[in-house]
């Protein structure tokens, strides 16, 4: 749904890609209507982890101005200045502390003094990028944007799993005057897989059965696998019972792919096999190996979102192919800040060859130039 | 004998034939040395002979390399730059449109009339200027210098530097200096050579300090004809044309538009109707700086923030000559574009004025035939549009004189009863055709909009991408539509969560499948350039209207959107691949599906230009070409070694990338590494040691690197696509639509007034509190004060705002000052645009051009400085002090009154530290509840009553929020420079006469001192015993030395006389009394006898006197006597 802008003020409608349009509007300062959210369900208005997400925003924003409608289902939304400093949220648990640690990694480079966020809810959940993934893969995303790592750190205190959670992490950020382009079209070959596999209020043994399953199957393909596993005990396995399991590809040219799975919530009626487990992950894992590109498919709109807001120079990068959210996020992006990507596919030409082995991947490559965005809220003395 | 002379004859040399020393000549000889360079002939020369001098050398010669080193930038400046502005600025009556006039002049060899607004000219193959004169205004000495490149900075020599050079030099230092040039004039005002020379050199040091020492200033040494020598003019235009230019840091994340057009294009029937009605205003002019983005908000210095409603670019009106191969400038490409000047006869085209020049060229008749061919050719080379489109848009004519007629007008009645007149020539190439075709549609443009042949050309060319986008839609609908049947035949609505796997799966594979053209599945149907799409909403609802069978109607393909778009819309946000829902993933650990995958990964195949084996191949065939994997033979084993390979390459060549194409590009870059390996090793020029600028180097090539992919990722685009992706790029020509404009803009247009156009970047267009540093200047009379009216130049902006004036303490506290401090900087807060940080502004305390109040101000710069950090609230605190006095004391506890009114105000100072004037430090503890305000506090000793009890605290200042930027342009002609905002605090009293009556405090009065009485001293009574008796206190009774008696007496015992004791005393006082009587009887007796004693003491003397006097006469007169009679004898 294309936005229309009234009065400098950019109306969206519906709930959908909330999370977005909250964090575009901090960055660009740009005031954001949003209507009809859940208007015809039977549970109109604004969910409690949305409200959640409001007041993160919130905190660490000052100046911010948020007016809800008496229904709820009608937000205006006035951002402030980035303050970022320490901070705890208590996140809802009904979603993972990944909902928010994305809007935070996202803003962090942006704040007036480095971000050290405390984070307490659900660490890994199914709807949401659990916060090992993010530690795995998004942090070497940020990491070529800023290129010196002073202080850019996510410790996993504790894990929660859903539905009561009890997780905790601690995130900290630096921050920059600007972000540098990026060009990046190679990803390279996969040379090592890491993973960690944990189980929180249950028998140990489901978290080595796990590693047993995974490891059959990417040891087919290259020998070097180790899989952790993090035994959680007392107060550190959080509230709830869950098991689950995240790999990590590295390729040689510092890429990290990552997959991940959980067993089902307590109480859905079905149990899950943690062979399964394992062996659903490694193929998701293949699969992304698969998808190729030089970022992980979860963390398209983070890379788009920071090419965008580099220098005024052209950044490239190759990655997969587009998810609808990310399709969605470079619509946004234009939206907010008038920066259009060219996106060309990338076909191999020994494909063609096997054109029976099913469909054909094809990477994107993503040119743009940048917005030349600042970090305005830092400080100069 | 003969023995003897061999024995005599010594014994020659014999050079060495052999052995050590032989072989070492021989290695010497061997080189050729007459290349060799003096340090590889004799190196022991240059050996190292001292490693503390040689250290030495080596750190100072790091040292000057260091120093010339900077931050390598990207350099941004595109392949078409814009025309450089050149500003010539200077006090009135210097001579600014003289010398302007004559540039032109020599630079395009025509006069012209008027000089208002830019001039644009191209004066060589690669560089085009805008020429713009700087009126006498502060608000315009402002804006040139945020936009002009070079600065013609012009001065009477006669009368010296004015103020307003000064001001302007410091405008520039504030807004990034562009390149000054100094311009004396007037010089043969001064008739003595030797006051001349010494006026340069003067003149020329005082601008040294200002710009930089060796800036170039040039002297025009007189006006002959009303004209500069010309000569020295065409010096100046050389320095002009030669000159280059560095980035500021400004510009280059800025993009900004120097208008030199403007147009109103309000219907005429609203102005007619309501004359102050906002008008619709279009800007012409070149893009500068970066990229200009279509939608970014920007701003009219003088007008405010405005928002472009449309933004294209047109064909430049004064371009650069075609890059044909020639020495010169031809006459005709020496062009020349001013508008505002209304230069020449100007000819409308679409968008765009030309301006014909009248030159000695334009009489030059070419023969037609040429000109037909040439035209032509041009319309060949020229095309951008394909045939369907210039079918579209080429028309024919019936009738030589008729009316051109296009496609699409065919149906139009209207159009065809339109009679228009022709170019009487009656020339019917196709190439004067188009022209003709275009003066049609301007002509038309006003009546009917939509008959304009480019816009309806715009309208063909959507068409078609819509039609594209149709059938992309219809064949996922269909596919959809399929799996709708094959799976479930219920309701769509109810059911679709079920089958949202699948429909995720199948939406991903769709998307692959038509991600060929994968902009539009993103960004859908996008305005591309200047095209704007219209008529896409009719053909949905055109299409929606579609019916089957009269009942039924058909699920369009819009409405499928729309029912998909419903379904998004509340979905929960995931940012997942697979959003919210598994899908079917290949079994990866097939075989078949192995094979695929199993080549990313480091033990798989690798691609033709990575695998090692490979290279090494290739690195054999390069060595040895002539065996290319042929046979040889292995000497020392014996074996033989045949080709097997072939087969094997054969069967992997499947599995193989890219082998083929690779294999000439990894030889080429291998040539090129090992032409660059030999040349570091083989010749190394000397044998210094060289430091390591490695990082240096780094950077700079990244820096290039940048530059190049910057200008070569677009370049073989599209262009409107290409301004999609970057903006409109530097040096287009670019026609803003500004709606909602005043109208006192157009009304009070002033073409002498530059017109500014900033674009912001993101969150510039906000508000917010900015916190700066600043300083006085130094020139500025006054200081300032805080929470007076300010004028501040900032960014691009002028605005008038409330500042606050603070020092930051040790604990980054912002203490408030209430007037600036002399010589230091200081802080300052005020209520703003959101602007980056280490911009420069400059404050003002008036913009207008008054001659009074600039002479009392002296100099109109108040203070200058740079943003430090924005925020959206201030904390700026200021000192208080609370003071209280004690209403009861008790050992060390005392009741304080009067510090607060109230007992919640006591409530919040609990626990907070109190003082005494005496240093008595104490603390606040709890509020009474009798006397209201007064609270009980503890003290770290007794206070006493007459103690003063303060409490020291911080208040918090706001900042008032009070914006208003400078709109000058507004403004009616001629008090364009009589800008007046809010006024201080102090002009309004002094305009109302109001003085204030002071504050009695502070009135100063006699000072009445009363005497210091000090207590007796008492020495206790132990202590006095002890005393010695030299120091014990003694009853003196003539201790209190005053002469009342009655104090005298006060402490003493009365007498009472005996009765005989009485008439003693009474007998001895009359005794007294009659003695005294006589006494004093006899004195004045006394006194009169003397008196009379003198009387007759005085007159006997007078009597002898008398008698002396006589006698004296006597003699006087018998010596006179005697003497006459002895005269006659003489």
């Amino acid at each position: 749904m294309p936005a229309t802008i009234h009065n400098d003020v950019i109306v969206y409608k519906g709930s959908n890609f909330l999370r977005q349009r909250l964090l575009l509007s901090t960055l660009s300062g740009r005031s954001v209507r949003i209507e009809d959210i859940r208007s015809t369900h039977d549970d109109p208005g604004l969910r409690e982890y949305e409200v959640n997400l409001i007041r993160l925003l919130d905190k660490i924003t000052n100046g911010t101005r948020v007016e809800l409608s008496e229904t709820g289902t009608s937000l205006y939304f006035q951002p402030g200045i980035l303050i970022g400093g320490q901070l705890t949220h208590t996140c809802c648990t009904q979603r993972g502390i990944g909902y928010y640690l994305e809007v935070l990694l996202a803003l962090g480079p942006f704040c007036k003094e480095p971000l050290n966020a405390v984070l307490q809810g659900v660490t890994h959940h199914d709807l949401d990028v659990s916060v090992d993934k993010l530690k795995a893969a998004a942090l070497p995303v940020l990491l070529k944007f800023i290129l010196v790592d002073d202080g850019l750190e996510l410790k996993i205190v504790r894990r929660g799993a859903p539905p009561l959670g009890g997780g905790e992490v601690v995130f900290k950020c630096p921050v920059r005057r600007s972000l540098r382009p990026l060009q990046c079209s190679k990803w390279g070959l996969v040379k090592r897989i890491r993973g960690v596999v944990y189980a929180l209020r249950v028998s140990p043994t489901m978290a080595n059965r796990v590693v047993e399953s995974a490891k059959g199957v990417m040891l087919n393909f290259l020998p070097d696998v180790y899989l952790n596993t993090d035994q959680c005990r007392g107060s550190n396995a959080g509230k709830s019972p869950g098991f689950g399991i995240s790999l990590v590809a590295e390729t040689n040219e510092k890429t990290f792919y990552c997959a991940e799975a959980k067993s089902m919530e307590p109480g859905k009626g079905e149990s899950t096999l943690p062979e399964d487990l394992g062996a659903e992950c490694a193929k998701r894992l293949l699969d992304e190996i698969h998808r190729g590109g030089s970022v992980d498919s979860s963390f398209q709109w983070l890379v788009a979102l920071w090419m965008a807001l580099g220098h005024k120079d052209v950044s490239e990068c190759v990655v997969g192919p587009l998810s609808e959210y990310t399709i969605k996020f470079l619509q946004h992006l234009k939206e907010f800040f008038g920066v259009m990507f060219k996106l060309e596919v990338i076909r191999d030409d020994n494909e063609e060859s096997d054109d029976e082995q099913g469909p054909v991947v094809q990477n994107v490559k993503m040119t743009c130039v940048g917005i030349g965005y600042v970090n305005i809220s830092r400080r100069i003395l | 004998m003969a023995d003897d002379s061999i024995f005599d004859k010594k014994k020659s040399h014999h050079a060495k034939q052999a052995g050590r020393k032989a072989d070492k000549k021989k290695k010497k000889n061997q080189i050729d040395q007459s290349n060799l360079s003096a340090r590889q002939r004799n190196p022991k020369a240059f050996a190292i002979q001292s490693a503390v001098r040689a250290e030495r050398q080596f750190r100072r010669r790091e040292d000057v390399i260091a120093k010339k080193q900077h931050i390598p930038q990207v350099d941004k400046t595109p392949l078409e730059p814009p025309p450089i502005v050149v500003a010539v600025v200077g006090p009135p009556r210097v001579g600014k449109t003289t010398l302007i006039n004559n540039l032109i002049k020599s630079f395009i060899k025509t006069n012209v009339t008027s000089t208002k607004g830019p001039i644009t000219i191209v004066t060589s193959k690669k560089r085009r200027i805008t020429l713009i004169e700087c009126n006498n205004d502060i608000n315009s000495m402002i804006d040139i210098a945020k936009c002009a490149d070079l600065v013609l900075l012009l001065c009477d020599a006669s009368f010296g530097f004015e103020m307003e050079i000064f001001e302007f030099l410091n405008i520039c230092q504030v807004h990034g200096m562009p390149k000054i040039m100094g311009v004396l004039t007037h010089l043969d005002m001064i008739k003595n050579a030797k006051k001349l020379k010494m006026t340069k050199k003067t003149l020329k040091h005082r601008f040294w300090t200002e710009v930089y020492s060796g800036a170039k200033l040039f002297y025009l040494s007189g006006i002959i004809h009303g004209e500069y020598l010309r000569n020295e003019i065409k010096n100046l235009s050389r320095f002009i044309s030669v000159m280059k230019f560095r980035a500021l840091s400004w510009r280059t994340s800025h993009a900004y538009v120097l208008a030199d057009r403007m147009e109103d294009i309000t219907s005429q029937d609203s102005i007619r109707k309501d004359p102050k009605v906002s008008r619709d205003v279009i800007l012409y002019g070149y893009v500068r700086g970066v990229p200009l983005l279509k939608d970014s908000a920007v701003h009219i210095a003088g007008v405010g923030d405005m928002k472009i409603s449309e933004l294209s670019y047109l064909p430049d009106p004064c371009p650069l000559p075609s890059s044909e191969k020639k020495r010169h400038l031809m006459e005709r490409e020496r062009q020349i574009y001013a508008p505002f000047s209304g230069v020449g006869g100007i000819v409308y085209d679409k968008d765009a004025v030309y301006i014909e020049l009248q030159g000695s060229h334009s009489h030059k008749k070419e023969d037609e035939e040429t000109n037909e061919k040439k035209a032509l050719l041009k319309n060949v080379v020229e095309t951008k549009e394909t045939v369907d489109e210039q079918m579209q848009d080429s028309g024919f004519k019936l009738f030589s004189g008729g009316a051109v007629i296009y496609p699409d007008m065919l149906k139009d009645d209207e159009y065809l009863q339109h009679s228009k007149e022709n170019d009487s020539s009656g020339e019917s190439d196709i190439g004067t055709d188009e022209e003709s075709d275009n003066d049609s549609g301007i002509d038309q443009s006003d009546k009917h909009k939509s008959k304009v042949p480019w816009e309806n050309d715009s309208h063909s060319e959507c068409d078609e991408e819509i039609e594209f986008d149709e059938k992309d839609n219809h064949s996922e609908s269909d596919r959809s539509n399929e799996s709708d049947e094959d799976t479930n035949k219920d309701e769509f609505s109810t059911k679709w969560k079920e089958r949202l796997s699948e429909k995720a799966t199948m939406a991903y594979f769709d998307r692959q499948s038509t991600s060929r053209n994968i902009m539009k599945l993103v960004y859908g149907e996008f305005e591309v350039g200047n095209k704007i799409k219209e008529n896409q909403n009719e053909d949905k609802e055109n299409e929606s209207d579609e019916e089957i069978g009269g009942l039924f109607k058909k699920v369009t393909k819009s409405q499928k959107s729309n029912q998909k778009e419903k379904e998004q819309l509340d979905v929960d946000e995931c940012s997942h691949f697979y959003a919210l829902d598994k899908p079917n993933t290949r079994d990866w650990t097939k075989e078949v599906n192995k094979q695929v995958i199993i080549n990313n990964f480091v033990t798989g195949k690798r691609s033709a230009d990575e695998d090692a084996e490979e290279l090494l191949k290739l690195d054999d065939a390069s060595d040895e070409e002539q065996e290319l994997y042929g046979d040889f033979e292995d000497l020392e084993t014996g074996e033989k070694h045949v080709v097997t390979e072939g087969k094997e390459k054969s069967e992997e060549l499947g599995l193989k990338r890219k082998m083929e194409s690779t294999k000439s590009e990894i030889l080429d870059k291998k040539m090129k590494l090992k032409a660059k390996f030999d040349a570091e090793y083989d010749n190394p020029d000397d044998h210094r040691i060289k430091g390591d600028h490695s990082y240096y180097e780094n950077l700079k090539a990244e820096a290039l690197k940048q530059s190049e992919l910057n200008k070569s990722v677009f370049e073989n685009l599209e262009d409107g696509l290409r301004i999609e992706l970057e903006g409109f790029r530097p040096g287009l020509y670019v026609r803003m639509l500004f709606k909602q404009m005043p109208s006192e803009f157009v009304s009070n247009f002033d073409e002498s007034y530059p017109i500014l156009i900033g674009a912001l970047n993101m969150a510039e267009q906000n508000i917010g509190f900015v916190s700066c540093k600043v300083k006085k200047h130094r020139w500025h009379k006054k200081i300032l004060k805080t929470n007076d009216p300010l004028i501040i130049s900032l960014g691009w902006r002028r605005f008038q705002t409330l500042p606050i004036y603070s020092k930051i303490e040790d604990d980054l506290k912002n203490r408030y000052l209430k007037y600036t401090p002399e010589h230091v900087t200081c802080n300052m807060h005020f209520y703003g645009p959101i602007t980056p940080q280490n911009t420069g502004f400059l404050a003002l305390q008036t913009v207008s051009n008054n001659t009074n109040e600039i002479r009392q101000l002296g100099f109109r710069i108040a203070a200058t400085g740079s943003v430090n950090e924005i925020n959206k609230s201030t904390q700026i605190m200021k000192k208080l002090k609370l003071v209280g006095t004690p209403l009861k004391i008790y050992k060390k506890t005392a009741f304080i009154k009067d510090m607060f009114t109230s007992t919640l105000e006591v409530g919040k100072f609990e626990g907070a530290r109190i003082k005494t004037v005496s240093g008595i430090r104490g603390q606040i503890k709890k509020a009474l509840n009798k006397p209201e305000g007064a609270f009980r506090a503890t003290f770290e000793d007794k206070i006493l009553m007459s103690d003063i009890i303060f409490c020291r605290t911080w208040f918090k200042v706001d900042v008032t929020k009070f914006y208003a930027p400078v709109v000058n342009l507004l403004l009616p002609l001629g008090t364009k420079n009589a800008w007046q905002g809010m006024k201080t605090k102090g002009q309004l009293k002094r305009e109302h006469d109001i003085k204030n009556e002071p504050n009695t405090d502070s009135l100063y009065t006699d000072v009445v001192r009363q005497p210091k009485v000090f207590k007796p001293l008492i020495i206790p009574k132990e202590l006095q015993k002890r005393l010695p008796y030299r120091f014990k206190p003694k009853k003196k009774s003539n201790k209190i030395s005053t002469n009342n008696t009655k104090e005298k007496f006060e402490n003493r015992i009365a007498v009472i006389k005996s009765p005989y004791e009485q008439n003693v005393s009474k007998v001895m006082k009359m005794v007294r009394t009659n003695y005294q009587k006589k006494k004093k009887d006899h004195k004045e007796a006394t006194k009169e006898r003397i008196i009379k004693h003198k009387k007759k003491q005085d007159e006997e003397e007078w009597r002898k006197l008398k008698r002396q006097k006589e006698l004296k006469k006597k003699i006087c007169r018998h010596l006179s006597k005697m003497s006459s009679k002895r005269k006659p004898q003489m």
